[in-house]
């Protein structure tokens, strides 16, 4: 199994930029509209008024009292087990009492077995868990206040922003203790039900990505290899027995990477690769594709062609490549040694060329189709961090449903969010193609006098469109407004690292979890404030 | 503003506005008055004549619409203020999966009173507002004068000077009542400020030194009880039982100095009296039972 996407390591300074740039436009015009509404509301002590405000909203938001927080956190905790929100628990119980039968594969690939369970289990616990926490989120304060039981709390010496994070680290706690203990009891059935055969694939796999380009069939450099019809440009083909080649340049290269071979039990560099093959001609009938790795110093060139290798389909093929290189010098004519390290790296860097042997049939390969691979970790290393980022997910629910709970009520808030996690989570992607262009369109402006003219966006664009400054300014304006929107609303998706557990490999930190922790982080702060000051601003018992 | 005074209201409007801002209804209207320190002060008023709506601008739950609120020199949306303050709403608005010494424990730790200060205090009110036995039940298994009673414990938790009371004595019994009175009696007797507001007359006439009478939102009467209800030309003899002839020796001397004799009467009780009265004798004797004048005949005529 192999990953099917190519996420790159997050950029955090540009990831900051973009925060900050949103947060502090956020900022400004909810200033501007308190203090509008405060000169309104207050006449001529508007403006002293607002800058009351602030200052004490940030002495509130600075000098929560822990004691207080944990006050409410508990309160909040024993609330929700009182009121029977670990009934979850019943049918978490009755998936994997019965899961298991309607699981079981019949077909003899019990690798892909594995993946069954470990999706199954990690997609059970989201999907238990986040209706919980959303409801959970969005009906305590709102009920609080229905119930009046906040008015015994805010008249004691309690901020706003402690009834606030009080909540959210409640609610919190409730999720931790419910994605706890299911995580525990999910990872033990996973255990006990995967085939004695696959056990041993029950690992984390640590790829070392590099990054590709390619040569085309005449050798010249290229940035993607040849597109064989599939809708999905995701994997370019090299032509076999051409040269063709994909060319994976890896750094930080170090002894540190070799692992013993189980074979020659002596430290050697793993390489595994998922390549796909596209056929020209049906070859010969039951025999597989072949492929070549060419190592090569980026320094020197110096190049060392490595024995030809089977490639298996939607399987792992593993190469294991010894320290001590003993290669056929096609220049000189004669069999030489070279060290690993010592002739092919150069400060830490290696280039692995890969080429399809067999004549007419191409190869596919995608960035993350050949790494080399550090010694596994636990399979419970990938797990638990799968299970952090459902954590970090349900986190991120709460925060988002108490901050909606502040300032309309349960119903209202639940439907909220709920438009949210569906956007953010099938939508996200689709205005990120918008703006990038990857997905064919126009403007606002633009799209409707298309849509009135019967053109589709494949047609020109008219040239009294292209000219109108108007129609260009409005559509950019809209533009800009989409990429906010875009940028507000969060990307779900980035909390699922399923994918990479139950492919086998271990979720990378600054791939998955860092990106994903940081968004937590970055809705936390705005979210933290908007809703003091929303709890704030607001009459608890207005009629 | 007067300087000692614990609240300080000033021409305080409360004005409720409909969903664009139009006024709807003018709930409290021009309001200024002082509460003193030591002092058992009411509001009165029919339903919808403000008095609520000034404790909860009080209490911040409400903003004004005009005018200025001091509470203990601190303005009222100042939480600081809430240190010193006890307050026990119209219902006790507590919450019902918490039992007694939780709901006191976690109220505790929101004025950050240590653990040991929480025990000691929740023991100390548990007792006081007789819930000792019921203290490890939770809260929507109590009856509405048990909830008024830890809703009462709840607003003394922090000891403080000024305790704001709405309608204390709705939903208790004639025996919590009394009690509820003899408790804001004896917090005055500690030096604390009681503000209360009731539309029950008699339990107002009671415990409070002045009163306020509100109507529409506005203030109609202010100044102590005792002043407010006294009647200047009439005076009031109150002696044992005496006879005719005595009675009629004081009409005559009433008659020479040119005043009237309007009543001569012999003074009930109030209800209250009598069934508190009642209540601790039926203690003292649980068996004894009131038999009717009909019951009776009908067990002589047994008997015979």
């Amino acid at each position: 199994m192999n990953l099917n996407f190519d996420k790159q390591p997050i950029d955090i300074l540009q990831a900051l930029a973009n925060w900050g740039l949103i947060f502090g436009v956020l900022v400004c015009i909810g200033l501007a509209i308190a203090l509008i509404m405060s000169v309104a509301n207050n006449k001529k002590k508007g403006v002293s008024r607002f800058f009351e405000n602030l200052g004490e909203g940030l002495r509130d938001l600075f000098g929560m009292s822990l004691k207080r927080l944990g006050a409410i956190a508990n309160l909040t905790l024993k609330e929700a087990i009182r009121r029977k929100a670990l009934l979850v628990f019943v049918v978490f119980a009755v998936l994997f009492m019965f899961g298991g039968w309607f699981l079981s594969d019949t077909n003899n690939r019990a690798e892909l077995q594995l993946s069954v369970y470990v999706s199954f289990v990690l997609t059970a616990i989201g999907w238990l868990i986040f209706p919980v926490a959303l409801i959970l989120a969005c009906w305590g304060i709102p009920e609080d206040i229905r119930l009046r039981s906040l008015h015994t709390v805010v008249t004691k010496p309690v901020k706003r922003s402690e009834i606030v994070l009080g909540r959210i680290l409640g609610f919190i706690g409730v999720g931790t203790i419910v994605v706890g203990i299911m995580s525990v009891l999910g990872y033990v059935w996973i255990l006990r039900q995967v085939p004695e055969e696959v056990q041993s694939r029950l690992v984390a796999r640590v790829p070392v990505y590099g990054s590709l380009n390619f040569r085309d069939r005449e050798g010249e450099d290229s940035e993607a290899g040849v597109n064989t019809g599939d809708i999905n440009p995701y994997r370019s083909y090299i032509e076999g027995a051409s040269k063709a080649r994909a060319k994976w340049t890896f750094d930080g290269v170090s002894p540190g990477v070799l692992q013993t071979d189980p074979e020659t039990g002596e430290a050697a560099l793993l390489v595994e690769n998922s390549f796909q093959a596209f056929r020209t001609h049906k070859g010969v009938i039951d025999e597989v594709l072949h492929g070549q790795y060419t190592l090569v110093n980026p320094e020197t060139d110096l190049r060392v062609q490595l024995p030809q290798f089977p490639i298996y389909e939607f399987r792992q093929n593993l190469a294991w490549i010894p320290r001590e290189l003993i290669y056929y010098n096609e220049e000189t004519k004669e069999t030489e040694t070279k060290d690993l390290f010592d002739d092919m790296v150069s400060d830490g860097k290696l280039i692995v060329e890969a080429r399809c042997v067999d004549v007419g049939q191409f190869l596919g390969m995608a960035r993350p189709d050949l790494f080399l691979r550090l010694p596994d970790r636990p399979f419970a290393s990938s797990f638990f961090k799968s299970v952090f980022g459902i954590w970090l997910m349900m986190v991120l629910i709460v925060v988002l449903g108490v901050t909606a709970s502040t300032f309309v009520k349960g119903p209202v808030a639940t439907i909220l969010l709920f438009t949210l996690i569906l956007v953010g989570t099938g939508f996200n992607q689709f205005m990120d193609d918008i703006l990038s262009g990857e997905v064919r369109g126009a403007g606002l402006v633009e799209s409707g006098i298309r849509i009135l003219n019967h053109g589709n966006p494949i047609v020109e664009k008219p040239e009294s469109l292209e000219e109108s400054a108007a129609v260009q300014g409005v559509d950019q304006a809209f533009t800009g407004m989409l990429w906010g929107v875009s940028h507000i609303i969060p990307n779900f998706n980035m909390f699922s690292f399923k994918a990479y557990t139950a492919s086998g490999f271990d979720v990378p930190m600054k791939v998955a979890v860092l990106p994903a922790l940081l968004m937590v982080i970055g809705f936390f702060i705005p979210c933290l404030m908007l809703g003091y000051f929303s709890l704030k601003l607001r009459e608890l018992e207005a009629k | 503003m007067s300087e000692n005074a614990v609240i300080e209201i000033r021409n305080l409007t409360k004005i409720y506005r409909d969903f664009w801002g139009r006024p709807k209804v003018r709930a409290v209207n021009s309001l200024s008055l002082d509460v003193k320190p030591g002092e058992v002060f009411g509001l009165l008023g029919p339903n919808g004549s403000g008095k609520t709506t000034t404790i909860k601008m009080l209490l911040g739950l409400l903003f004004p619409s005009e005018g200025d609120i001091r509470i203990l020199g601190k303005p009222a949306t100042d939480v600081a203020k809430n240190e010193h303050i006890g307050y026990l709403p119209e219902e006790s608005y507590l919450y019902r999966f918490l039992n007694a010494e939780e709901t006191l424990d976690f109220y505790g730790r929101l004025f950050d009173m240590t653990s040991a200060e929480r025990k000691q205090r929740t023991d100390e009110l548990i007792k006081m507002v007789g819930l000792d036995k019921a203290r490890r039940r939770q809260l929507k298994e109590y009856s509405k004068g048990m909830t008024r009673r830890i809703g009462l414990a709840q607003a003394l938790i922090n000891n403080p000077k000024l305790v704001l009371l709405d309608e204390p004595t709705s939903g208790l019994d004639p025996i919590g009542t009394r009690e509820m009175k003899d408790l804001i009696i004896k917090l005055k007797e500690e030096g604390k400020t009681v503000v209360m507001c009731s539309h029950l007359l008699a339990d107002v006439q009671d415990v409070c030194d002045r009163i306020a009478i509100l109507y529409n939102g506005e203030l109609k009467q202010l100044g102590m009880v005792d002043e407010l209800l006294a009647s200047q030309d009439k005076t009031q003899i109150v002696s044992s039982s005496l006879s005719d002839e005595a009675v009629d020796e004081i009409k005559a001397v009433i008659a020479k100095h040119n005043g009237t004799v309007q009543e001569v009467t012999n003074p009930t009780t109030s209800l209250e009296e009598l069934f508190l009265q009642t209540v601790a004798e039926s203690q003292a004797r649980p068996g004894q039972r009131f038999v009717a004048e009909s019951e009776k005949a009908a067990n002589t005529t047994t008997v015979d």
